[in-house]
């Protein structure tokens, strides 16, 4: 008598690593986020140091389980769709405590309190090599009224992109974390269809925007197309100018940030239109991360391409076993690949031979420095969140 | 053999990569800071006023006249110089007072303001023009611009005036 | 002693337009660099268009320095009524750079150079692109009255003969027209699919520029005179 086949329950596949392994491998993350928030612990404030006690827990955990399941993009996102969203909390809560209010006025730009942003290097560097001169409202050094200085962000961000590359936009960028949030929202994709040609709009952008600050003295892309203004300072509202400004960043903000993020589940303000983005690509040349396609496992069942926030990935391109220059380095391609054909790679040794070394020592890097600087603004905008909170 | 090479200068590499950000916090960044500082990079005049050229010893205050300030390129700001009333802390409430902007012993403005008891208030005040090479305003009146105005900033009044130059 | 006023003028000129190059970079610069992207590749081809272009440039600042001229306004550095002037020609300078970047004149010319195989080496004469384009915005250029034109217009004023202030702003010119020459190094850029989408992308970017620096200008001037 033949019995009925009882169908065996799915197994889930075994995790990646051990815990005992995953703990060895975190524990220098766990040190150095100990180190980073000793002076917070150091320094008197309550809410500072429960600040800090949740960013340490919290990427230090976010890395445990990146060593534990073998996987980079869901946890490197929690991260930073926290940054992305808390970012503004604590930045627009200083701005309040310091000025009054959120708007830029002339007296504040004259003091050289204006934080500098990464977004104005780009725009700035052919008049800084011409002229010696920063077309930039803050100050070289750091001040008592300004801690944001244009050389310690500058230096912040070379740091990064010689580490990184263009991996800033996928662990730096404070910025680009409220895209992926809404991205990540819908279950479903509602526009599917994208021309591969938008991919060109930042380097148009930076082009332009680099002529014309060049031309006028003055960073054009802050002052006329960023949409972050919305959620950070913007010069306050005063002429037909100012309000052309604000109502360009508004539009562009829930255009690109918000609405078109949600309905195509990418990140539409970073790939198709950020020209610092497009500036930071060139660095992926010379950095040696990168993300390659081991041809021989590939079957070209176009997951990676799907996954891709940014569409760095062509058919082309594949085929040849390279991301393009755009190239985010956030891990959604090497994740979502069934075959593992899609791999770390440290440039000048063999490709997938030992892919997730070059994982770790990519991994290392790049959460090291997002502890330092995003680690440092989720403390500060969660100390300012429970100076809210009725505690005694 | 050469696959050989470029894997230990790959890793090389790599080490070098962790060693850079191990140290940035700590050691890089404030050696990038100075080092930018001393390369003479500065913030654009229109933003910071220029460098001071003398500063006049008043009762109390003291007042430091810069430079004039002329635009870069298409930059849209006219010319102008800025004179810095410090400190502000220590102004009488009405000020008024000639300076000589151009070092040659003759007034070439009068400037006159009220400084508010509440520091974030925002001035009123004139600045008239002595000879042909300045221009006189007064604020509050047309919008304020990086040319012309007369604000506090921390604890100094400033205080530009446009040249009377064409643009 | 007159030929030594010619030098000292000839002199005066060129260090003019030496000096306030940049400012004609800064002001002429946005139109060059989305023109001179869209151009086929190749040095020789990029020197024969610059060179119409510029041409039509000093056109432009002759024409213009000579109605100027015989109107006598010359002299009066602070005229009012160039703004109308300057905002129309923005606004032209947008329309032309807006033409250009939907690929007229020279569609079929750089679309059929893109090809690898039909892309133009340096030492290799290839069929040459339409001068209209060249002709139209660097014409356009030299109407353009940027404050380097105003300054020698000022000083061409107090010349004794109008070919005198001709000599005087075409050495200027010359002065200003070496300021150009890195724009050559853009024919060197190997001219892809992309790179031209990008370049023909700049080049609408930048006609936004103009036509919303143009217009509003031109109503400015309506409403406040």
């Amino acid at each position: 008598m033949a019995s009925a086949a009882i169908p065996r329950p799915r197994r889930r596949p075994p995790p990646f690593r051990t815990v005992s392994r995953s703990l060895l491998l975190t524990s220098p993350i766990a040190l150095w986020a100990l180190l980073m928030f000793t002076p917070v612990f150091r320094s008197p404030g309550r809410n500072a140091h429960l600040g800090a006690v949740v960013v340490i827990l919290f990427m230090t955990t976010l890395f445990f389980l990146m060593m534990r399941t073998g996987k980079t993009y869901r946890w490197r996102r929690c991260f930073f769709v926290a940054l992305g969203f808390l970012f503004p909390v604590g930045f627009i809560a200083s701005l309040i405590h310091l000025r009054g209010s959120m708007s830029l006025s002339l007296e504040h730009m004259l003091g050289g309190d204006t934080p500098f942003c990464h977004m104005v290097i780009p725009m700035a560097l052919i008049p800084a090599a011409l002229t010696r001169t920063v077309i930039f409202p803050g100050s070289i050094l750091p001040t008592a009224t300004n801690p944001h200085s244009i050389a310690i962000m500058l230096g912040l961000w070379l740091a990064f992109t010689l580490v990184l590359g263009k991996a800033w936009c996928s662990y730096a960028c404070f910025f680009g974390g409220i895209e992926e949030g809404f991205a990540a929202m819908p279950k479903h994709i509602r526009i599917r269809k994208i021309d591969p040609r938008l991919r060109l709009v930042p380097w148009a952008l930076l082009i332009a925007v680099a002529v014309l600050s060049a031309a006028l003295f003055e960073p054009v892309y802050c002052r006329w197309l960023c949409p972050f203004k919305t959620v950070t300072e913007f010069q306050r509202v005063t002429s037909v100018q100012t309000a052309m400004q604000m109502a360009i960043f508004v539009s562009l903000f829930i255009g690109l940030v918000v609405v078109l993020p949600f309905l195509t589940k990418k990140r539409t303000q970073c790939g198709f239109f950020c020209p610092f983005g497009a500036f930071q690509s060139l660095f992926n040349r010379i950095n040696l991360f990168e993300i390659r396609f081991d041809r021989d496992k590939c079957v070209d069942c176009t997951l990676c391409r799907t996954s891709c926030p940014t569409m760095a990935l062509s058919a082309e391109s594949i085929r040849e076993g390279r991301t393009l220059l755009n190239c985010m380095k956030c891990g959604a391609c090497v994740d979502s690949c069934k075959k593992n054909a899609a791999v770390w790679h440290l440039k000048g040794t063999p490709v997938a031979v030992k892919p997730e070394r070059a994982r770790l020592l990519f991994l290392y890097g790049a959460w090291g420095l997002a502890t330092m600087l995003g680690g440092s603004i989720l403390e500060n905008s969660l100390a300012t969140l429970i100076g809210f909170l009725p505690l005694r | 053999m050469r696959t050989r090479w470029l894997t230990v200068l790959a890793y090389m590499g790599a080490a070098i990569s962790l060693i850079v950000a191990a140290s940035t916090p700590f050691v890089l960044l404030g050696a990038f800071a100075n080092a930018v500082a001393t390369t003479g990079v500065h913030v654009d005049a229109v933003y910071s006023g220029g460098a001071i050229a003398r500063t006049v010893i008043r009762d109390g205050y003291q007042i430091d006249v810069n430079h004039p300030v002329h635009p870069h390129a298409l930059q849209d700001v006219d010319p102008f110089v800025q004179i810095a009333f410090r400190p502000a802390s220590s102004l009488p409430r009405h000020v008024k007072d000639e300076v000589d902007l151009d070092g040659d012993g003759q007034a070439d403005v009068r400037v006159s303001f009220t400084v508010p008891s509440d520091p974030n208030a925002r001035l009123a005040g004139e600045v008239i023009a002595l000879n042909a090479k300045y221009r006189s305003f007064r604020t509050p009146g047309s919008e304020p611009s990086f040319s012309e105005l007369i604000a506090r900033s921390g604890d100094t009044v400033l205080v530009r005036v446009p040249l009377n130059e064409p643009h | 002693m007159a030929v030594l006023s010619v030098a000292t003028n000839a002199a005066e000129a060129l260090m003019l337009g030496l000096a306030t190059g940049p400012v004609c970079l800064a002001s002429c610069g946005p139109v060059v660099l989305p023109w001179a992207l869209i151009q086929p590749q190749g040095l020789r081809t990029h020197a024969r268009q610059m060179s119409i272009f510029l041409g039509a440039r000093l056109a432009g600042y002759l024409v213009f320095a000579s109605l100027l001229w015989l109107a006598g306004a010359l002299v009066a550095r602070t005229w009012s009524e160039r703004s109308w002037i300057f905002g129309a020609v923005q606004v032209l300078l947008a329309v032309g750079l807006l033409i250009y970047a939907a690929g007229w004149p020279h569609a079929h010319c750089v679309v059929a150079r893109t090809h690898p195989s039909r892309l133009v080496q340096i030492a290799e004469p290839g069929p040459q692109p339409h001068p209209a384009g060249a002709l139209t915005l660097g014409f356009l250029t030299g109407i353009n009255l940027c404050p380097p034109f105003l300054a020698a217009g000022v000083r061409a004023a107090q010349l004794p003969s109008l070919p005198a202030a001709w000599f005087f702003f075409t050495l200027f010119f010359a002065g200003t027209a070496v300021w150009f020459i890195p724009f050559l190094s853009l024919g060197l850029v190997r001219r892809t699919p992309s790179f031209l989408t990008v370049a023909r992308m700049v080049a609408v970017l930048l006609a936004c520029w103009y036509g919303f620096t143009g217009a509003s200008l031109l109503i400015e001037k309506a409403i406040y005179g």
